[in-house]
C-alpha cells in the first residue's frame, strides 16, 4: 500500500471528519511545547483523531502490518517532542475523546478516556469531594492520557507524589493491534500485586510500548483546608536547608517552591505591583487537609522557616493566600517576558536534583548563563528536587540559538554529576533521549529488549527515551 | 507596510513557545478538536507565512478564518501575545496576493458607505416586512444559498425599518445643567440592527446632563475590516473618523457598542494605523474614547432615583470585545444593578463567547451555533426573563440563541432597560 491508499483506508475506518491528510492542515501537527520542535518541526504523514478503542485499534492494526510509524498525542503541551512524529508516520491525537466513563464513589477511583483535561476531570471529582492529586502546571490544557504517558506531577508531588501511584489499571492497544487490561481484568481493588506490574511499566513509558485507551485511577478524599506561608531568605543555603528542617519538624506541606533571586527580578519586573522583597531566594510552603491540622502545621513551618528567614508569613485567608501565591504562579509568564526581544524557551528546563543539592546546583546553573551570556530564570519544586530553569533568549539569532543548545546540554550534564536526573517530570522524549546511556548504563539495551517484547516492528514512537 | 515588518508579525511570533493553554480557552478548539483551530496553531501558520515555509493561499486564509476573534487567547496569553493582531496582519497579507471580488466589493465599498448602507438595509427590511424572506424560505429558495446562508439568513430575522440616524438629530442638549459634551460612535450595528439603543443611549446622556454629538459622514470603526483581511479600508476608515472627531469639541466620545470601543482603543489603533503619521492622533483620540457603560458608572456615577414597579430577572454576558479586550466586566453589572427593578443573576461562564462576532455567524455558521448552544443553555440555566449585553453583534445572535432554543427571553443592552425605566417614570408621573 502506498501512502495515498492508507490515507484512502484511514478514512474509510474511521470516516473524514477523524483523519487528516492535507499537507497543510498536518504541519500543525509537527510541534510541541519543546524548544527541539520549534526549531526542527517535523510534519507527520496523516493525523487520526479516534474516539473510541475500536478505532485506536483499527489504525494500529493497519499501521502495524504496513509497518507505519505510530504516534500517540495528548493535548501536544509537552515539552520534549514526545509527540511529535520525528521519524514520521500516523499521529493519533487522542485529545478529543474526552469521556470521564465512571465515577465510582464507593471505591474511590474513576475511569477515563485519555482526552480527558485533568482540570476538568477535578471539577466532576469535585462534585463527589474527591480528587485526582497530581498537579501538573498545565492542569488546564493536559490530557489525563499525556500525564500517565509521562507520569506527570506538578506543585503538590512533595506530599501526593506523580501520576503513577494513582493509576490502578489501564485498557492499552498493543503495537501489535491487540487490546489488554493492566491492573485486573475485573478489578477495582486499590491494593493489588497480582502478576507482572505491567501498569507501572506503561505509566511514564512516553507511548513506546502502546497506546493508552483507557485509565482507572486512584481518587483521594479532598482537603478541606489550605494555608500558605512565604519565608524570604537572605542567603540562598538557607532555603534547601530550612526544606529538610521543616520535613524534620514531622511536617509535609503538599508543596514547595522556591523562587531564587533572578525570578523574584523577573516577577518585579513584569508586575512591580506584586513587590516580592529584594532577596536570595523564597520559599512558597502549600499545607493542606483538616482546618486544625493546617493550622498547627502552618505554625511549625513559621517556627522553623524563621530561624533562618529574614521574614516568614503564614496565611489561611483566601485572598492573602492568592497574594502570596501569586509570585509563583506568574513566574513562568515573567520569565518569557524578561527579555522584550526575547522568549523564554523550553529546554534543559526540568532537572531534578537531590534536595541536599539544590542550592549548588542554582549557583552552578546561574554560573552557567553568565559563562554563556544567557540570562536564567531559577523557580521550581524544591520540596522535591525538581528544578525549573527558564534560558531567554532571542531564538531567531543562530548564535543565541547555539549558545543555548551548549548551555542545556551543561545543564543536563550537571544533572547527572549532581546524583540527579535529567528530568523530574517533563519526559525524555525526542530532545533528551542522547543522555539515556549516560543516566542508565547497561540497562538502557534491556529497555530496548522490553520495548522489542511490546513492539517488534518497532513502529511505537520510534525515536524517543532512547 | 510589508507585512513581515508589522510590529506584532516582527517582535511577537517568537514569543510563543507554544505552551498550549489557548486550546482550551479558545471557544472554536473546544467545538473543532484540531490543532488548526488553537490559537498557538494560528501563531504558527503566521510564522509560517513569514519564513515562506507555506505559499499565502486562500487555504491558509482558511484555517487562519477560523478564529472568530473574541481574544480570550491575547487577554490570557503567558507570553503575552495579541494572537489576533497576528492573525488579522496575516489575513490581510492574504487578501493582497488573492484578491476576492465579493469581499473587496462588501468591505472595500458597501461596508465604508453608510448612505448605501442604510438604504439597502432599509430595502432588506422592507423586503422582509413584505414576507419576502418567509416565502422564500417556505418555497425552498433560502435552500439554494451556498453553504451555510440557508441557515444563517435565520439569524438576520428582524430588520428594522429605519437606522437610527434617520431618527436621530446630529445634536441633543442636556437636560438641566452641562456636564459633558459628549460625541456619541454610534456603530454600525447599533444604527442599523439595534436602533433602540442608540435612541437610549442618547436619552439616558442627555438626562444624565451631557450634550450628545453625532456626526454627520461618520463611519463604521473599522472591525469588519480588520477581521476580514482589510486592514487598508480599516486604516482609511479610522483616519477618516479621527479626523471627524478632531472638529469635534467634545470631552468624551462614548460609544455603546463593545466591539467598536474596543477597535478604537489605543493598542488597536496603533496596529491599524502603524507606518502612518497619525499614530499620535489616534492616541489623543482614543483617550477620550469610553464605554457607555464605563461613563455612566465611573464618571457620571449615575444615581436612578425613579421606581416603576417593573421588576426583571436579568441575567449578563460579556461581549467578548469588553471583557477581553478591554477587561470591562464591572460597570455593566454595576449599572444593571443601579436599575429598579432588576435583580442580577450571574450565569456560568458569563466571559465565554456567544459565537456571534459579526461576520462569523455566517461565514462559520456550524461552529458559529455550537457555540451559541452551550451560551444559552448557560443563560437558560439562570431563569432569568431578561439576557442583558452591551454589544449589538452579540444581541443579533442571542436573539438567534432564543429562538433556537425556544426560550422567551427579552436580549437588551442595559441602556434600554435604563431608558425604559425613566420613560415609564415619566409617563407615570
Amino acid at each position: 500500500m502506498n501512502h495515498v491508499d492508507i490515507k484512502k483506508e484511514l478514512i474509510k475506518m474511521l470516516g473524514p471528519d477523524k483523519v487528516l491528510t492535507d499537507e497543510l492542515d498536518l504541519m500543525y501537527y509537527s510541534y510541541d511545547s519543546s524548544f527541539l520542535t520549534k526549531l526542527q518541526p517535523v510534519t507527520p504523514n496523516a493525523v487520526v483523531l479516534p474516539t473510541s478503542t475500536a478505532e485506536v485499534q483499527a489504525v494500529v492494526r493497519l499501521a502495524y502490518e504496513h509497518g507505519i510509524n505510530i504516534i500517540p498525542r495528548g493535548a501536544g503541551t509537552g515539552e520534549t517532542g514526545g509527540c511529535v512524529a520525528t521519524e514520521g508516520g500516523i499521529v493519533i491525537d487522542l485529545s478529543r475523546w474526552r469521556e470521564i466513563v465512571e465515577i465510582d464513589v464507593n471505591n474511590m477511583q474513576v475511569v477515563v478516556r485519555p482526552g480527558v483535561i485533568h482540570a476538568d476531570l477535578n471539577d466532576e471529582l469535585a462534585k463527589f469531594n474527591l480528587f485526582f492529586p497530581p498537579d501538573p502546571g498545565s492542569s488546564k490544557m493536559c490530557t489525563v492520557g499525556g500525564m500517565v504517558a509521562n507520569n506527570a506531577s506538578g506543585l503538590r508531588a512533595v506530599k501526593y507524589w506523580t501520576t503513577e501511584p494513582y493509576v490502578l489499571g489501564l485498557e492499552v492497544v498493543t503495537p501489535t493491534g491487540e487490546v489488554i487490561i493492566t491492573g485486573g481484568q475485573q478489578a477495582r481493588c486499590i491494593k493489588n500485586v497480582s502478576g507482572l506490574n505491567l501498569t507501572k511499566l506503561m505509566v511514564g513509558s512516553e507511548g513506546v510500548l502502546g497506546i493508552v485507551t483507557q485509565i482507572r485511577l486512584r481518587c483521594f478524599p479532598r482537603p478541606k483546608a489550605r494555608g500558605i506561608a512565604m519565608a524570604v531568605f537572605d542567603h540562598l543555603d538557607d532555603a534547601p536547608a530550612t526544606v529538610l528542617e521543616v520535613y524534620q519538624a514531622g511536617v509535609l506541606p503538599s508543596g514547595i517552591e522556591i523562587l531564587d533571586g533572578s525570578a523574584i527580578k523577573a516577577v518585579n519586573d513584569f508586575k512591580p505591583q506584586i513587590n516580592l522583597p529584594d532577596a536570595e531566594a523564597i520559599l512558597l510552603f502549600e499545607v493542606d487537609g483538616n482546618p486544625p491540622g493546617v493550622e498547627y502545621e502552618g505554625q511549625i513551618i513559621k517556627e522553623v522557616a524563621g530561624r533562618r528567614a529574614r521574614q516568614v508569613e503564614w496565611s489561611t485567608d483566601k485572598q492573602r493566600m492568592a497574594e502570596l501565591w501569586e509570585g509563583r504562579s506568574i513566574t513562568a509568564a515573567a520569565a518569557a517576558r524578561v527579555r522584550p526581544d526575547g522568549s523564554r524557551i523550553f529546554a534543559g528546563e526540568d532537572i531534578s536534583v537531590p534536595i541536599s543539592k539544590v542550592a549548588e546546583v542554582l549557583r552552578a546553573i546561574r554560573a552557567l548563563g553568565d559563562k554563556y551570556g544567557i540570562k536564567v530564570v531559577n523557580y521550581g519544586h524544591i520540596g522535591d528536587g525538581n528544578v525549573h530553569c527558564a534560558p531567554v533568549i532571542n531564538p531567531e539569532d543562530p548564535h543565541e540559538v547555539e549558545l543555548v543548545q551548549k548551555l542545556v546540554d551543561e545543564i543536563h550534564l550537571l544533572a547527572i554529576e549532581m546524583n540527579g536526573s535529567t528530568t523530574g517530570e517533563h519526559g525524555v522524549g525526542a530532545a533528551r533521549r542522547g543522555y539515556a546511556v549516560l543516566e542508565h548504563g547497561s540497562a538502557v539495551e534491556y529497555m530496548k529488549k522490553v520495548k522489542n517484547a511490546f513492539d517488534p516492528k518497532g513502529i511505537m514512537n520510534p525515536g524517543k527515551l532512547f | 507596510m510589508d507585512f513581515r515588518e508589522l510590529p506584532p508579525v516582527k517582535e511577537q511570533l517568537m514569543k510563543c513557545v507554544r505552551c498550549g493553554k489557548c486550546r482550551e480557552l479558545c471557544p472554536v478548539f473546544k467545538e473543532i478538536g484540531v490543532e488548526s483551530a488553537a490559537p498557538r496553531g494560528h501563531v504558527f501558520m503566521v510564522q509560517m507565512l513569514r519564513d515562506g515555509k507555506v505559499e499565502p493561499t486562500p487555504e491558509v486564509y482558511d484555517r487562519l478564518g477560523q478564529c472568530l476573534m473574541c481574544e480570550t487567547c491575547s487577554a490570557n496569553c503567558p507570553s503575552g501575545i495579541d494572537v489576533h493582531e497576528l492573525n488579522a496582519a496575516a489575513r490581510a497579507y492574504l487578501s493582497q496576493t488573492n484578491p476576492n471580488w465579493g469581499k473587496d466589493l462588501l468591505f472595500g465599498n458597501f461596508w465604508t458607505k453608510p448612505d448605501l448602507m442604510k438604504q439597502s438595509i432599509k430595502l432588506a427590511s422592507l423586503a422582509q416586512r413584505l414576507g419576502l424572506q418567509k416565502l422564500a424560505r417556505n418555497i425552498g429558495l433560502t435552500r439554494i444559498l451556498p453553504g451555510d446562508l440557508k441557515d444563517a439568513e435565520k439569524i438576520l430575522d428582524h430588520i428594522p425599518p429605519r437606522s437610527a440616524r434617520s431618527t436621530l438629530p446630529a445634536f441633543t442638549p442636556a437636560q438641566g445643567d452641562t456636564r459633558y459634551r459628549v460625541g456619541y460612535f454610534l456603530g454600525c450595528g447599533t444604527d442599523f440592527l439595534s436602533p433602540e439603543i442608540a435612541q437610549a443611549t442618547v436619552n439616558v446622556l442627555s438626562r444624565n446632563g451631557c450634550e450628545v454629538y453625532i456626526p454627520e459622514g461618520l463611519k463604521c470603526c473599522g472591525l469588519p475590516h480588520i477581521a476580514n483581511g482589510k486592514l487598508d479600508v480599516a486604516r482609511q476608515l479610522t483616519i477618516h473618523n479621527i479626523n471627524l472627531f478632531q472638529k469635534l469639541n467634545v470631552d468624551y466620545i462614548i460609544t455603546d457598542c463593545g466591539s467598536c470601543s474596543a477597535t478604537l482603543t489605543e493598542k488597536n489603533l496603533r496596529f491599524v494605523l502603524q507606518g502612518t503619521p497619525y499614530q499620535e492622533d489616534a492616541a489623543a483620540f482614543a483617550a477620550r474614547v469610553m464605554d457607555l457603560t464605563v461613563f455612566l458608572i465611573d464618571v457620571l456615577d449615575i444615581r436612578v432615583d425613579v421606581h416603576t414597579g417593573q421588576k426583571w430577572k436579568v441575567t449578563y454576558h460579556d461581549p467578548c470585545h469588553l471583557v477581553n479586550a478591554q477587561g470591562i466586566t464591572a460597570q455593566p453589572r454595576e449599572l444593571l444593578r443601579r436599575i429598579p427593578g432588576v435583580e442580577l443573576i450571574e450565569m456560568p461562564n458569563a466571559a465565554s463567547c456567544c459565537g456571534g462576532s459579526g461576520t462569523y455567524s455566517v461565514t462559520h455558521h456550524q461552529v458559529s451555533m455550537q457555540i451559541l448552544d452551550k451560551k444559552m443553555s448557560n443563560a437558560a440555566s439562570t431563569g432569568a426573563d431578561v439576557l442583558a449585553t452591551c454589544c449589538p453583534s452579540c444581541i443579533m445572535q442571542l436573539n438567534h440563541g432564543c429562538r433556537r432554543s425556544n426560550w422567551n427571553a427579552e436580549v437588551v443592552h442595559p441602556v434600554v432597560l435604563l431608558d425604559r425605566v425613566y420613560q415609564e417614570a415619566l409617563t407615570t408621573v
